[in-house]
């Protein structure tokens, strides 16, 4: 044992106890130590490891008296009773009884009782029985009174197993501790700590400041202790809170719109023809059970008529534009958004301070094969700033900023979406796989999906998804689709990164 | 806008023969400088196999979807070339289609090129064949809108004509004997391959294109072997059919540039419909005008005349200056430009988006999030506090999941029509079976379990859905009991400031008399209680549970345009 060592609050509480007497029994330690019995047999488990206890067990047990018994400790056995009988006069053996007969085997086993010419007689044991009692039955009452009191029922090992024999006790029998005694490294510790250290701070001490005289007992730091889970923000969420609040530092204002969205404002509001592959029932969830929408006197539905005459040399129907379905991108709520904006900018110019600034974070679907890897649902954002004269360089400053305050350094290379021309598409420096990952697309929103010429309104526009940034973010997670598995074990393990 | 991420929307990829390719580029050319060159234009190599070459085209270039095109792009990008202009030489019609009325109801349009003196090769068969397919199949729409067919024009004997033919016999491509259409359909691959939609008009119509032998194409399913395109082919017949006049015409255009890069001398087919007489392809000169201002506004960078018209040139662009302005002539094979929104995204290719610098926007107003993400965050941050931990759900899920499982009846859900997956049928309509699913799986975790989410969820209200933002919660442990949840659910609404009140309520998914509804402003916006063993089970939970469905629409603050 080397200086220093440190013991739990258990442990020193059972070294305390045992410091004056140096030995001890069990009971008396737990007693002395004011914990409870399981506190003081860890403690000892403890200090016996560590060398400073030493530990005596004994057997032990508990005796307990079976039905008769309890009847023989309470009136006598049947050979006593006997015996008490025959001092008052002799009997016939014909006319004994039951419980007469057992006494009589017993009395003639133990020698206290002769059968003569048909007659029962005591010996001369026998008379002494009958004053003094026989001892097999002062056993039995004597385990009646004290049935934890096995050493003195022990003591006459055959008396306690004829007892036994007889069906009248049961004994079970186990090993405990007997005494405890201080080494001499305990010793040693205990000499060395102040007996008057505090362990426990409570209002008593606190108040009366008795800290000061007797100082504050040391604890083991080492000891295990089982970590404690806290509740936790989901990281996806706390990736959206991030991503927002990086938004409205830079100015932004939040929209949102529906998840469960026609057509027409996924898809041919954005300029994307009516027979792009993107619409197909094998890419897009179609919904069965409710109506088309109906555009009544929408005037904007005639801007996206001709845009897609002139575009795509196709009469637009109205009917297929009328279809909902579950949003395949965010980039619908920015787009009823941007239709309302340009018709109120129409009428009322002096309205709006131009640039405005908005985005959304929601969710989008894709008709996936679901498994375990792949999902059918992801969240993703889109940003939108509608001014004039705004450029492909400021569309490259915006996201550079959006996605520097993340902590994620991106660049761009041309890409192609129905809506936008210029077409960007965004990357990520990945560290984790040493690569450039694509983030999502973005660009300067077309001409024909405002109605109005960029001369007079701009709008850039990004819409990229949030997951592939989550892996960035956080290296612990190795696949997307465990953000939407919830296992209480996988909450639990998160780290706040 | 993430329509082509995690590769749901597939952009094309080809696959060419790189010495083929690299050959057509020119000396000098490599996979290292190739791939640098694809990445400025805006693409991708995806892979460099030993043969071949695989390239991921964006959707619009579909010029890119050949060797041919790939080649003459890359060359003008590095200043190798200076074609700007394609032209029909010969203007006499090679050949000449009539088209019968009988296919106007399936496949009304036509067009055609003929090219000469064609130096056919293995590569050059296999490039076009590979062509042909990637481009039905993207924007052609599986052959729906746009199908194309390569003959040896020597084979043909004219005039050719389009029409419904009927069930018809005809040798297709490799097959020496005939066979009817209908067996085609059954039997051959590409039979096999487009059915679907297009199947049902061509059973109906059978449309053929025949010369005064029979049939040399059975629209838009397969060629016949007689006229089939060999490394020793020297003239070549091509025909285009389709749905959209303006798209079989842009496409016999893009056709003929390629054929006219090759070195061919290129030939009208004079098209004869009911009434009318096209000669094809028109290859008409398209111009746009463009302000060298307006070009510099939206890439936001300044560029000079001298440069923007190297800028052109590089992008296959002849441009040359109208007064302040600059003169772009598209060439012929972009079908992609729609109009000066388009050259400008090309010239600010050209100039490179690695070079453009970011320029911060003027703006100083301040941002605002949401009044519900207000609200939301706070409900979280309080659950949080309570010890619960949060969670984030699929919003797809079933009728078991959803509804039996929970002991309630199936009622106003949003149903999907088309789903890939088995598991997914609908919308969710609540928020508490998905918890429920949570802590199904972790019965073997240290209790207790408390978990929530705060989103939304979906139900049909005479045929239009509605959304909830909703608050669900849902706590397990061995000595759970509805007086812990009215404790937790309390805890929540005072925090929140919300005025409510609290009444005896029936759910089936919690035991009777242990349920309760909460009561804002005479409107329930949700229940809570002990959780129904049936329920519990279901799931497989197995310690009691406690639980919360809270609508919170209802509970945002009205402060808010």
């Amino acid at each position: 044992m080397h200086e220093g060592v440190s013991v739990h609050r258990y442990e020193s509480s059972v070294l305390d106890a045992l410091k004056k007497s140096g030995k001890s029994s069990l009971s008396e330690l737990v007693s002395a130590s004011g914990i409870g019995r399981d506190e003081v047999m860890w403690a000892l488990e403890n200090l016996k490891e560590k060398g400073m206890v030493s530990i005596s067990y004994e057997e032990s047990g508990r005796i307990s008296l079976s039905k008769e018994g309890k009847e023989y400790a309470k009136d006598g056995l049947p050979e006593e009773l006997l015996v008490k009988n025959l001092v008052k006069g002799s009997l016939k053996a014909a006319d004994l009884d039951g419980s007469q007969r057992i006494g009589l085997q017993w009395g003639k086993k133990l020698g206290l009782i002769d059968i003569d010419g048909g007659m029962l007689r005591l010996t001369a044991e026998g008379r002494r029985a009958a004053t003094a009692g026989i001892a097999m039955g002062d056993l039995l009452r004597s385990i009646s009174k004290n049935p934890d009191d096995i050493r003195t029922a022990m003591h006459d090992g055959s008396l306690l197993t004829e007892l036994s024999r007889r069906g009248l006790v049961e004994v079970r029998k186990q090993s405990v501790i007997s005494s405890v005694e201080l080494t001499g490294e305990g010793r040693k510790h205990v000499d060395k700590e102040d007996t008057d250290l505090i362990e426990e701070v409570d209002r008593a001490v606190i108040s009366s400041g008795s800290w000061k005289t007797h100082g504050l007992k040391k604890y083991d730091v080492m000891v295990d202790v089982e970590r404690q889970v806290p509740a936790m923000k989901h990281p996806l969420k706390r990736l959206i809170d991030k991503l927002k609040d990086a938004y409205v530092g830079m100015g932004y204002t939040e929209i949102s719109g529906p998840a469960v969205e026609s057509s027409f404002w996924v898809f041919d509001s954005l300029f994307v023809p009516q027979d792009h592959p993107a619409r197909d029932a094998q890419d897009t969830f179609y919904v069965s059970n409710l109506k088309n929408e109906n555009f009544g006197k929408l005037a904007y539905v005639n801007t996206v008529k001709k845009a897609h005459k002139k575009g795509w040399h196709f009469e637009w129907r109205e009917d297929i534009a009328g279809q909902m379905l579950l949003r395949t991108h965010t980039t619908s709520v920015s787009s009823r958004y941007l239709y309302k904006i340009i018709d109120a900018l129409k009428k009322n110019p002096e309205d709006y301070t131009l640039p405005i600034k908005l985005f959304s974070v929601g969710r989008v679907f894709r008709n996936e094969t679901v498994d375990y890897r792949h999902l059918a649902d992801f969240y993703q954002h889109d940003g939108m700033v509608i001014g004039r004269n705004l450029t492909l360089s400021n569309l490259f400053d915006e996201l550079t900023k959006l996605y520097g305050s993340l902590g994620v350094k991106i660049k761009f290379k041309p890409s192609y979406f129905p809506f936008v021309e210029p077409g960007v598409e965004f990357m990520a420096y990945y560290e984790g796989r040493d690569e450039w990952i694509e983030l999502g697309g973005a660009g300067m929103i077309r001409e024909e999906i405002t109605g109005v010429s960029r001369k007079k309104i701009s709008v850039l526009a990004w819409g990229p998804g949030l997951d592939r940034t989550m892996l960035i973010k956080d290296r612990s997670i190795s696949n997307i689709s465990e953000l939407y598995n919830n296992g209480v074990g996988w909450l639990r393990s998160r780290r706040v990164v | 806008m993430a329509a082509q991420q995690e590769g749901c929307i597939a952009m094309p990829v080809i696959s060419i023969n790189r010495k083929y390719l690299y050959g057509l580029i020119g000396k000098g050319m490599d996979d290292r400088k190739f791939s640098e060159y694809i990445s400025k234009l805006g693409f991708a190599v995806e892979a460099v196999g030993e043969e071949d070459i695989a390239v991921e085209i964006t959707a619009n270039r579909l010029d890119l979807l050949d060797a041919v095109g790939l080649a003459r792009t890359i060359k003008n990008f590095m200043h190798k070339s200076r074609r700007f202009h394609y032209e029909i030489e010969d203007e006499e019609p090679a050949l000449e289609i009539t088209v019968d009325k009988s296919v106007a109801a399936v496949r009304p349009f036509i067009s055609a090129v003929a090219a000469f003196g064609v130096e056919m090769s293995d590569d050059l068969v296999l490039n076009l064949i590979n062509f042909s397919e990637k481009f039905c199949e993207t924007y052609g729409r599986n052959r729906r809108k746009i199908a194309m067919g390569f003959h040896d024009l020597d084979r043909i004997k004219g005039p050719l004509i389009y029409r419904s033919a009927g069930d018809i016999e005809f040798a297709p491509l490799g097959h020496r004997s005939k066979m009817k259409f209908s067996k085609v359909l059954e039997t051959e691959e590409k039979g096999k391959q487009y059915g679907g939609a297009i199947r049902d008009e061509v059973r109906q119509f059978y449309p053929a294109l025949s010369d005064s032998e029979g049939p040399i194409a059975f629209i838009p399913i397969l060629n016949s072997e007689r006229t089939r395109i060999t490394p020793s082919t020297r003239n070549v017949f091509v025909d285009i059919t389709g749905v959209s006049e303006y798209a079989v015409n842009k496409v016999t255009e893009l056709l003929a540039a390629i054929f006219i890069d090759l070195g061919a001398r290129t030939r009208r087919v004079k098209i004869n419909y009911d009434g009318k007489t096209v000669l094809s392809p028109v290859m008409a000169k398209r111009y746009m005008t463009i302000p060298i201002k307006r070009a510099e506004l939206e890439i936001g960078v300044g560029i000079g005349y001298n440069n923007i018209i190297s800028l052109a040139n590089k992008m296959g662009y002849e441009a040359g200056m109208v007064g302040n302005d600059i003169r772009f002539c598209i060439p012929e094979y972009r079908l992609d430009v729609i109009d000066e929104q388009d050259v400008i995204e090309d010239i600010a290719i050209g100039y490179g988006y690695e070079y453009i610098n970011p320029l911060p926007i003027q703006y100083s107003q301040p941002g605002r999030l949401e009044t519900k993400t207000e609200f939301n965050r706070r409900a979280s941050d309080i659950m949080i506090g309570l010890g619960f931990s949060e969670c984030t759900n699929s919003y797809l899920t079933n009728a078991q999941n959803n509804f039996a499982k929970a002991g309630i009846e199936g009622a106003n859900a949003i149903l999907l029509k088309n789903s890939n997956t088995e598991s997914i049928t609908m919308l969710r309509t609540w928020l508490l079976p998905s918890l429920l699913g949570n802590l199904g799986q972790s019965g073997h975790e240290s209790m207790p379990q408390g978990i929530f989410e705060v989103d939304l969820a979906f139900e049909e209200r005479m045929g239009r859905p509605v959304e909830s933002n909703r608050l669900a919660f849902v706590s397990v442990n061995p000595k759970a009991n509805f007086n812990d949840s009215k404790a937790a659910v309390e805890g929540l609404l005072y925090a929140l400031g919300i005025d409510y009140t609290v009444s005896g309520s029936g759910h089936k998914a919690f035991i009777e008399g242990r349920c309760a509804k909460i009561t804002v402003g005479g409107a329930d916006v949700g229940f809570f209680g002990e959780l129904h063993p049936e329920v519990l089970k279901n799931f497989g939970i197995e310690e009691a549970g406690i639980a919360l469905e809270l609508v919170l629409d209802s509970l945002y603050p009205k402060n808010q345009t």
